[in-house]
């Protein structure tokens, strides 16, 4: 016990022998914090940004639905909007799953990281295929003139989507419950290791 | 010791989830320390400063990135030595950083352990080292880092980073003599 407390006296001694001047560390930190803040705010705007610029884009495409005559045309302007919109929800949705995952990685093996990895990897590929399919589809369904067909297909677009808003969602409500019982396990093991230190000191 | 670590690793954890008081509370608990590593590398106490700012800058954008929060004073230090090396290198300074050949290591006989308690004869003696050599020693004495570590820390061979501690000992030994006699 005395050679740790040893060496970290030393280091602290050591540490003593140039200590950066109060003035500087105080303004350096002020520096450090203001630079991290704007960038925070940056990131913040950033994403702001890109979710107002879609949200416009939806509410263009469903506006446009009323400048035309045709019924096919207005029908799947409707649509473009829902997709454009259905689909920034997934990829928001993506990113609080992912955030969750990040946390819970920490606490899992070599092997099922990978799995973790790959799997989210096939589902990105997966969803961005699904993604391109499905506006190629949109796109075509501009040239229908049967109207209740196109009305078919559109909406048959639409379920694609449906899958990775279910999916991810539930992802996230599981991981929760991961790290929640990862806590509990944790809870339970501390008191453990807090004893056996203590019988290793008193030996 | 351990709850220091575990305290560290929380507070990296809380950084992670874009946490800015535990940011802060970071960079109180390790400035010291990197100011002190640092000074030992380079020079000029305004470069310090700004090398200082870019490590803490690459801390925040890439924590996220780093998977074992216990590793987190190893990796902190990689990136501050990285910053200092380039900043180095910029101003033609980082010339040596020599290449040791990979002696065969034997523990050295110095009694480093009698050595800890004249912390500012070690500081000054630091001084009178090669730069190589202050480095190994500073992460040695500051933080007690394995020769794993060290080498992580450097980006050298751990059979490099063994013998260059095992130099840097002996040098430092011969630096303490050479004070005692004056």
């Amino acid at each position: 016990m005395s050679e740790p407390n040893g060496k970290k006296e030393f280091a602290n001694n050591l540490l003593a022998q140039d200590p950066p001047s109060a003035d500087k560390q105080l303004q350096h930190k002020e520096v450090i914090l203001k630079k991290i803040e704007r960038s925070m705010r940056l990131q913040k705007a950033v994403i702001i940004a890109i979710y107002t610029a879609l949200f416009l884009v939806a509410f263009g495409a469903f506006n446009l639905r009323k400048c035309t005559d045709n019924v096919v045309h207005s029908f799947c302007w409707g649509i473009v909007s829902l997709h454009i919109v259905l689909w920034s929800l997934v990829y928001f949705l993506r990113g609080i799953c992912m955030n969750m995952e990040e946390l819970i990685e920490k606490r899992l093996g070599n092997d099922e990281r990978r799995r973790n990895k790959n799997q989210n990897l096939f589902l990105t590929i997966w969803a961005i295929f699904v993604f391109v399919l499905s506006t190629w589809f949109l796109y075509r369904s501009f040239f229908l003139t049967d109207s209740l067909k196109a009305a078919q297909k559109a909406v048959s677009i639409l379920w694609a989507v449906i899958f990775f808003l279910l999916f991810y969602p539930f992802r996230t409500a599981s991981l929760i419950g991961m790290l929640w019982f990862e806590y509990k396990k944790m809870e339970l093991n501390i008191p453990k290791s807090e004893e056996q230190n203590l019988k290793s000191q008193t030996e | 010791m351990e709850q220091d670590k575990l305290s560290n690793a929380i507070l990296v954890l809380s950084c992670q989830r874009r946490d800015e008081s535990a940011f802060r509370e970071l960079v109180n608990r390790w400035e010291p320390r990197l100011y002190y590593y640092l000074r030992r590398i380079v020079e000029n106490e305004n470069d310090v400063w700004d090398v200082l700012q870019e490590t803490w800058l690459a801390v925040f954008q890439n924590i996220r990135k780093l998977q074992d929060p216990l590793k987190f004073p190893t990796w902190l230090y990689q990136i501050s030595h990285n910053k200092a090396v380039s900043l180095l290198r910029k101003e033609n300074r980082y010339t040596q950083m020599t290449v040791e050949k990979e002696a065969d290591y034997c523990e050295s006989n110095t009694t480093i352990s009698a050595v800890k308690e004249q912390a500012e004869l070690v500081h000054k003696a630091l001084e009178k080292l090669k730069l190589a050599h202050r480095e190994v020693l500073t992460l040695h004495f500051l933080e007690g880092f394995s020769v794993r570590e060290m080498a992580r820390v450097i980006g050298i061979s751990e059979g490099t980073a063994k013998s260059r501690l095992y130099y840097a000992k002996n040098e430092l030994q011969k630096a303490l003599k050479g004070a005692n006699h004056v």
